[in-house]
């Protein structure tokens, strides 16, 4: 997936949300996008998605997209397993319902994330984590060959915010090129073999993510002193 | 919160036998010969009996259930839509279109033909104008504009209908319109079942055949267009076929309210979960519940209650239990 020269602004707004923004994300591999609130991270997912169309520049998808917005409206108590399904509208009719292989692929998607035991499980009643990783075996359902993910470490656990990076490395092992927004340095650094920053909308710098967060950089990027501490973190499983 | 079940097959199966055996005593109820049942046998004994039972009953309680599958059908399938479970074809201003259109036809004295056309044509044209005005509003996302528009819609025509009854002909044409805004099926011959039936078919196997990508509509709008879907032009397709199931039911029985908000409620429950069977669930249990309650309308009492009288007695008694109960969790909308 290829984001060539690509600029954005939203209706009545006075400012560009994205302005000559440029990024290849390859398969196999996850980009983290870093910046500060507003940099244009979401816009930047939001067009890799095809959900907002660039008013300059293109994008070039190498394959189908799976997109996981940041919030997302449930206002039916669906089962895990009916809500992957949901994964695998791309690959049938209009007039289809899911079949008996579909489920299969999505019972394995749920498996695949650790939530093979809740299935059943109503989606309203997960915790915030667990929902997180039935989104992500949602999007694994749905076989894209990208997957964009927006913040998916967000309001998490250290505990859930490990699993969301251990189901990422997953996606890209299994061949899938990722790109996601987060503020979670912890995360891209885990996770992520490549990092961008972005402020005010454009790309400041990428590279691989041990280099691209260096303290300097971070400082300038988010406009307040960084250093580095050791704090205590979850190991991987 | 009860677990989902994956026995929504069998739950739809004991749904459709329990339907089938309500239509059949709601044919023998009534009160002719007397209150209560008739025996079948009578039936072939008394021909005045058989005449009641087919050309009274018969197209009264198919009425009935197409009535009761299309609002329940719909009902579900906007919810859907809408992302919201508390919406029915009133919010899109479709029975208050019919309302008008069926009151205009009254005031300007057409036969039942031209006030089911009349009736038909204003639902439609309300549902066109929500979304006309929907389109013309600059915030919020599609979904509450397409709400906005439709709760004004609805107000405006409601203005209109009371204007008419105010202009009415307080003796003749005032009452007609009251009576047939109460909702009820006994003006229901097989003539204007011909007329509402094949709309509301075609609505209700639409919606049905679509109940999968309706379910997936209820997802945010970026989140369904990423899974292939076009949100605006599915959403289209489904208020339409909705509204036109509406339009034609409304058109032959009047307004009968909260079969389209409480059923889909029920099904949830019956069926143990929320996903997309519910809109069979509720085609199936909506017309359950309108043939009990049209049969109780009309064979409880001497004197018949309007239909819409008694859905809206048992709907809202239902609703309250189910908010008690928190079977409806308004708090996940």
């Amino acid at each position: 997936m290829e984001f060539i020269d690509v600029s954005y602004r939203y209706k009545g707004e006075p400012d560009d949300a994205l302005l000559g923004f440029s990024l290849s994300v390859l398969p196999g591999r996850a980009t983290a996008l870093l910046g500060p609130n507003g940099s244009g991270k979401s816009t930047a997912l939001g067009i890799g998605s095809g959900w907002l169309h660039p008013a300059t520049g293109r994008i070039e998808r190498g394959g189908s997209v799976a997109f996981l917005p940041q919030a997302e409206r449930l206002a039916f108590s669906f089962s895990c397993l009916e809500y992957v399904s949901f994964g695998r509208a791309p690959h049938l009719p209009y007039l289809a319902v899911p079949s008996g292989s579909d489920e299969e692929k999505a019972r394995a998607a749920l498996r695949e994330v650790g939530m093979g035991t809740k299935m059943d499980r109503r989606i309203t009643a997960l915790s915030g984590g667990e929902l997180q990783l039935v989104r992500i075996a949602r999007a694994l359902a749905q076989e894209a060959a990208y997957v964009l993910l927006d913040e998916p470490s967000d309001m998490l656990d250290p505990a859930h915010a490990a699993s969301i990076g251990d189901a990422i490395r997953r996606l890209t092992a299994s061949g899938v090129g990722v790109l996601f927004s987060t503020h979670d340095l912890a995360l891209a650094l885990a996770c992520a073999d490549e990092a961008a920053l972005m402020r005010s909308g454009r790309l400041v710098a990428s590279g691989p993510t041990a280099e691209a967060l260096d303290c300097e950089v971070l400082g300038e990027l988010y406009g307040t002193p960084f250093g580095l501490t050791s704090l205590p973190t979850p190991l991987h499983r | 919160m009860t677990e989902p079940s994956r026995k929504a097959p069998g739950r739809l199966a004991a749904s459709l036998v329990i339907l089938l055996a309500a239509t059949a005593a709601a044919l023998l109820f009534g009160r002719y010969p007397s209150p209560g049942f008739i025996n079948p046998g009578t039936l072939l004994e008394d021909p005045l009996a058989l005449r009641v039972v087919l050309l009274v009953r018969l197209p009264r309680t198919l009425g009935a259930l197409l009535l009761g599958a299309a609002l329940g059908a719909s009902g579900a399938a906007l919810q859907f839509v809408f992302a919201n479970p508390l919406v029915d074809a009133g919010f899109l201003g479709v029975s208050q279109g019919a309302s008008f259109g069926a009151a205009l036809a009254m005031v300007l004295g057409g036969g039942s033909l031209a006030l089911f056309g009349s009736a038909f044509g204003f639902a439609i044209l309300a549902l066109g104008m929500s979304v006309a005005m929907a389109g013309r509003i600059r915030f919020g996302g599609a979904v509450l504009r397409l709400l906005l528009s439709g709760i004004a819609v609805s107000a405006f025509f409601s203005a209109l209908v009371a204007l008419l009854k105010y202009g009415a002909d307080p003796l003749k044409t005032l009452p007609e319109i009251t009576y047939w805004l109460m909702g009820g099926l006994s003006a229901v011959t097989w003539k204007t079942l011909s007329i509402a039936a094949p709309i509301a078919a075609v609505s209700i196997i639409g919606l049905v055949a679509l109940r999968w990508r309706t379910a997936l509509l209820s997802l945010d709008e970026a989140t369904a267009a990423s899974l292939g879907a076009r949100p605006r032009l599915e959403r289209t397709v489904v208020l339409g076929l909705a509204a036109a199931g509406v339009a034609a039911v409304t058109a032959m029985a009047g307004v009968v309210a909260w079969v389209g908000l409480i059923v889909p409620h029920i099904a949830r429950l019956v069926l143990r979960g929320d996903g997309s069977p519910t809109v069979p669930g509720s085609a199936i249990l909506g017309a359950l519940f309108v043939v009990v309650c049209d049969a109780l309308s009309r064979g409880l009492f001497s004197g018949e209650l309007p239909l819409g009288v008694t859905t809206s007695l048992a709907g809202t008694v239902a609703f309250f239990a189910l908010l008690v109960g928190r079977r409806i969790n308004v708090e996940r909308g």
